[in-house]
C-alpha cells in the first residue's frame, strides 16, 4: 500500500516537473517570437516588442519558480493526486474521449452537415461520455435542441448559422 | 450629491420604460435559470448568454446583463443549498450550513434567508455604489496614463497573488493570460504579434472564447472524467418556505454585517466574493449565540455568506464602471460585453454616456426587486431544473458553448481554439491553477499596455514617470509589498525557527 502511494506521489512530482518545464518552454518560445518583433516605437521609444518580451520573460521566471518548488519539497499547496481525497473517482478515459469526440465531430460536420446535425451529434456524444446509454433518445433531444437554437438565432436574432444538409427542410434560413 | 440623485432619477426613468423593464426581467429569469444549473457559475452564465443580446440597443443589452449577473448569482445559491455542488468558489461558504439545513428538512428557510438576504445586501450595496461611484470618478478623472498603468499592475498582482492556493501558480496564469492578450494586431503600429498569419487570430483572442473554453469545455471534460460516475443526492424541498420569527431574528444582523464586509471587499481588487463570504462565515460563527449549531445547519451561516456574496458582487461594479478595471472573472466578461458595444467603462463614461451608466445603476435596484418577487415563488421551477440529468445537462451546455464561439466568425478555427482552451481548463482544474487571473490578464493586458505606452510617450521614453508621480509610485510600492511580504515573513520565521 505504502509502496503504491510512493509510486503515485513520484508520478505526481514528475507531472509537476513536466508542467514547470512546459511553462518555461512556452516562455522561451514566446521570447523567441517577441525578440524578432520590430522595436521602433515612435515617440515613446516603446515599440510593439516591449510588452511581448516582458510577458515572455515573466513566463520564464514563473516557470523557473515552479521548477524551483519541484526541487524544494514540491509545489506549494498542490491539488491532491488521489481522486478520493478530492471527492472524485479515478480518471475515466472513455468519458474524456467521448466528450472530445463530440467536439471533434462538430468541428468536422458543422460546415457540411450544418449546425443542427452537428449539434445533435455533439449532444449525443457528450451524453454518452457522461454515462448515458440511450443514444437514440439523446440524439433526438440533441436534434430538437439544435433545431430550436437554430431557428431562434437565425430567424429571431439574424445570426447566420449553416443549414447544411437540412437546407431543403429549413428553407432559406441560414447560410 | 443632489446631482447624483438627479442622475439616478433619470436613470430610473430609462430603466423603468416597459421595454427595458422587460429586458431586465428576461435577464433575471434567464440568469437564474442558467445559474441554477450545477457546475455553471456566474462567469459562464454571462458568457454563454452574451450572443442572445446581439440585437438589443446598448442600454437594453446592459440592463439585461445586469439582470443576468444578479440572477446567476442567486441561482448559484439555490444549487449550493439543495445539491451542495457550488458552481463557483464564492458559494462554497453558503453550502457549508445551507446544505446541512436542507438535510434537516429546512431547505425552505435556507432558500428564503438566501433570497431575502441577497435582496437586502444587494440593495444596500447598490446604494453604496450610487454614492461611491461619483467620488471615485472625481478622483479617477485626475489620473493620467502612468496612474492607470500602476493601478492595473496593482490589480493584476492582487488578483493573481491573493486568489487560489499558490501565488506562483496564480502569477503563472496571469502571464499566460497576458500572452493571450498580445495575440493579434498591435493597435499602435499595426504589427502582427503571435498571430502566425492566421486570419482568425489577427482579431485577437476573444475573452468569451477563453472563458467559455475554460469554464464550459474544461469543466465538462473534467466532470466527465472525474465525477460523472458518481451519484448525487439532491435534498428534497419539503415544508414551508417561510422563515420563523427566530429565523428572522438571527438572519437580519447577519445580512447587515455581511453587507458591511462584502461591499468593501468587492471594490478592491481581491478577486470578488470569495474572501468576504468566508470572512462572513467565520464572523457569524464567532458571534453566534448558538455556535454549537454551526456545521449542523445554522441559519446565520447561510444568511451571512449569501449576503456577503451579493454585496461583493455589487462592489465589483465600482472599479469596473468607474475605472474600467475588472477584478473578477465575471467582471472581465461583463467588460467584454461592454466592449462589444464599443463602450469602454471608466470615468469618462460617466460624462459622455451618463444616461447609460445611470440607467444601468438604476436597473440594479430594479433587478434586486425582480429577483425577490420572482424567485421564491418560482422555486419549484428551479428545483425541476436541478433534476435535469447530467448527460443531458452537459450536452446542452456544450451546444450553447460552441454556438457562442462559432458565431463570432462562422469559423471552425474558433471551435478548435475553444477545444484547446478546454484542454487547458481541464489541466488548470486538475493541477490547481486559478482561472480568474488568466481571464483578467487577457482582457486587461492590452489596456495596460496602451496606458504604459501612452505614459512613456508623454515622458518621451523616460520610465521614471512611474515613480515620480506620487499616486503611481504609491501603487507600485503597494504592489511590491503584497508580492514580497509573504516571502519576507517566511524568511523571518525560518531565521527565528533555525
Amino acid at each position: 500500500m505504502t509502496h503504491g502511494l510512493a509510486a503515485a506521489s513520484r508520478r505526481g512530482a514528475l507531472v509537476d516537473l513536466i508542467l514547470s518545464l512546459g511553462v518555461m518552454g512556452l516562455g522561451i518560445a514566446a521570447a523567441v517570437v517577441a525578440l524578432s518583433l520590430p522595436s521602433a516605437g515612435g515617440y515613446s521609444r516603446i515599440g510593439p516588442n516591449v510588452m511581448p518580451v516582458a510577458v515572455s520573460f515573466g513566463l520564464i521566471l514563473f516557470g523557473g519558480l515552479l521548477l524551483y518548488e519541484c526541487f524544494t519539497g514540491g509545489w506549494r499547496a498542490r491539488t491532491p493526486d488521489d481522486p478520493a481525497e478530492r471527492g472524485e473517482h479515478g480518471f475515466v478515459a472513455s468519458a474524456f474521449g467521448w466528450v472530445s469526440a463530440g467536439l471533434f465531430a462538430q468541428m468536422a460536420l458543422i460546415n457540411t452537415a450544418g449546425f443542427v446535425l452537428a449539434a445533435a451529434v455533439l449532444f449525443a456524444c457528450v451524453a454518452r461520455g457522461f454515462g448515458s446509454g440511450r443514444w437514440l433518445r439523446d440524439s433526438a433531444i440533441g436534434l430538437l435542441l439544435g433545431l430550436g437554437v437554430f431557428l431562434f438565432f437565425v430567424r429571431f436574432l439574424n445570426v447566420n448559422l449553416p443549414a447544411g444538409w437540412l437546407r431543403p427542410i429549413l428553407g432559406g434560413a441560414g447560410l | 450629491m443632489i446631482e447624483t440623485f438627479g442622475a439616478l432619477l433619470d436613470g430610473f426613468g430609462i430603466a423603468l420604460t416597459p421595454l427595458n423593464l422587460l429586458w431586465g426581467l428576461v435577464g433575471v429569469t434567464l440568469g437564474t435559470f442558467v445559474g441554477v444549473l450545477p457546475g455553471v457559475g456566474p462567469a459562464l452564465t454571462v458568457a454563454m448568454l452574451m450572443p442572445i443580446t446581439a440585437k438589443l440597443d446598448p442600454t437594453g443589452a446592459l440592463i439585461m446583463f445586469a439582470g443576468i449577473y444578479y440572477g446567476a448569482m442567486y441561482g448559484g445559491s439555490t444549487t449550493t443549498i439543495l445539491l451542495n455542488t457550488p458552481g463557483e468558489s464564492a458559494s462554497i461558504a453558503t453550502g457549508l450550513e445551507g446544505n446541512q439545513m436542507a438535510k434537516n428538512g429546512r431547505a425552505g428557510p435556507a432558500l428564503a434567508t438566501a433570497a431575502i438576504g441577497s435582496f437586502v445586501a444587494g440593495s444596500i450595496a447598490t446604494v453604496m455604489l450610487t454614492l461611491l461611484a461619483p467620488v471615485v470618478v472625481e478622483i479617477a478623472l485626475k489620473f493620467g496614463p502612468a496612474e492607470y498603468f500602476a493601478l492595473m499592475v496593482f490589480a493584476f498582482v492582487t488578483v493573481a497573488a491573493v486568489l487560489g492556493q499558490s501565488t506562483t501558480r496564480g502569477l503563472t496564469m496571469l502571464f499566460l493570460g497576458l500572452l493571450f492578450g498580445l495575440v493579434g494586431i498591435d493597435e499602435q503600429t499595426g504589427q502582427q504579434r503571435f498571430a502566425f498569419g492566421v486570419p482568425e487570430l489577427l482579431d485577437g483572442i476573444d475573452v468569451v472564447v477563453l472563458a467559455v473554453g475554460l469554464f464550459a469545455v474544461g469543466e465538462a471534460l473534467y466532470v466527465a472524467a472525474y465525477s460523472s460516475r458518481q451519484r448525487e443526492e439532491m435534498e428534497r424541498l419539503s415544508g414551508s418556505l417561510m422563515m420563523s420569527k427566530e429565523d428572522w431574528r438571527r438572519s437580519w444582523p447577519a445580512w447587515l454585517r455581511a453587507t458591511a464586509v462584502g461591499f468593501p471587499f468587492g471594490t478592491i481588487p481581491a478577486g470578488g466574493a470569495e474572501i468576504p463570504t468566508f470572512l462572513s462565515y467565520a464572523m457569524e460563527r464567532k458571534l453566534s449565540k448558538k455556535p454549537e449549531e454551526f456545521g449542523h445547519g445554522a441559519i446565520e451561516g447561510v444568511a451571512g455568506p449569501e449576503a456577503a456574496n451579493n454585496a461583493a458582487a455589487t462592489g465589483v461594479l465600482v472599479p469596473l464602471l468607474t475605472l474600467g478595471i475588472p477584478t473578477s472573472a465575471t467582471a472581465a466578461i461583463l467588460l467584454a460585453a461592454f466592449q462589444n458595444y464599443g463602450i469602454q467603462p471608466g470615468p469618462l463614461l460617466f460624462q459622455t454616456q451618463a444616461s447609460l451608466v445611470w440607467a444601468l445603476i438604476a436597473s440594479l435596484y430594479v433587478g434586486n426587486v425582480l429577483l425577490l418577487v420572482l424567485n421564491l415563488p418560482l422555486i419549484g421551477l428551479w428545483v425541476q431544473v436541478l433534476k435535469i440529468p447530467k448527460p443531458l445537462l452537459y450536452g446542452a451546455i456544450l451546444v450553447f458553448a460552441t454556438l457562442g464561439a462559432y458565431s463570432l466568425h462562422q469559423s471552425v478555427v474558433d471551435l478548435v481554439t475553444l477545444y484547446v482552451f478546454g484542454l487547458l481548463g481541464f489541466g488548470m482544474r486538475r493541477w490547481g491553477f486559478p482561472v480568474a487571473p488568466a481571464v483578467i490578464g487577457l482582457i486587461l493586458g492590452p489596456l495596460a499596455e496602451s496606458q504604459m505606452r501612452r505614459a512613456l510617450s508623454i515622458s518621451q521614453g523616460d520610465p521614471s514617470v512611474f515613480i515620480t508621480h506620487p499616486i503611481s509610485a504609491a501603487l507600485f510600492l503597494l504592489t511590491a509589498i503584497i508580492l514580497l511580504a509573504p516571502l519576507v515573513a517566511r524568511a523571518m520565521r525560518r531565521r527565528r525557527g533555525g
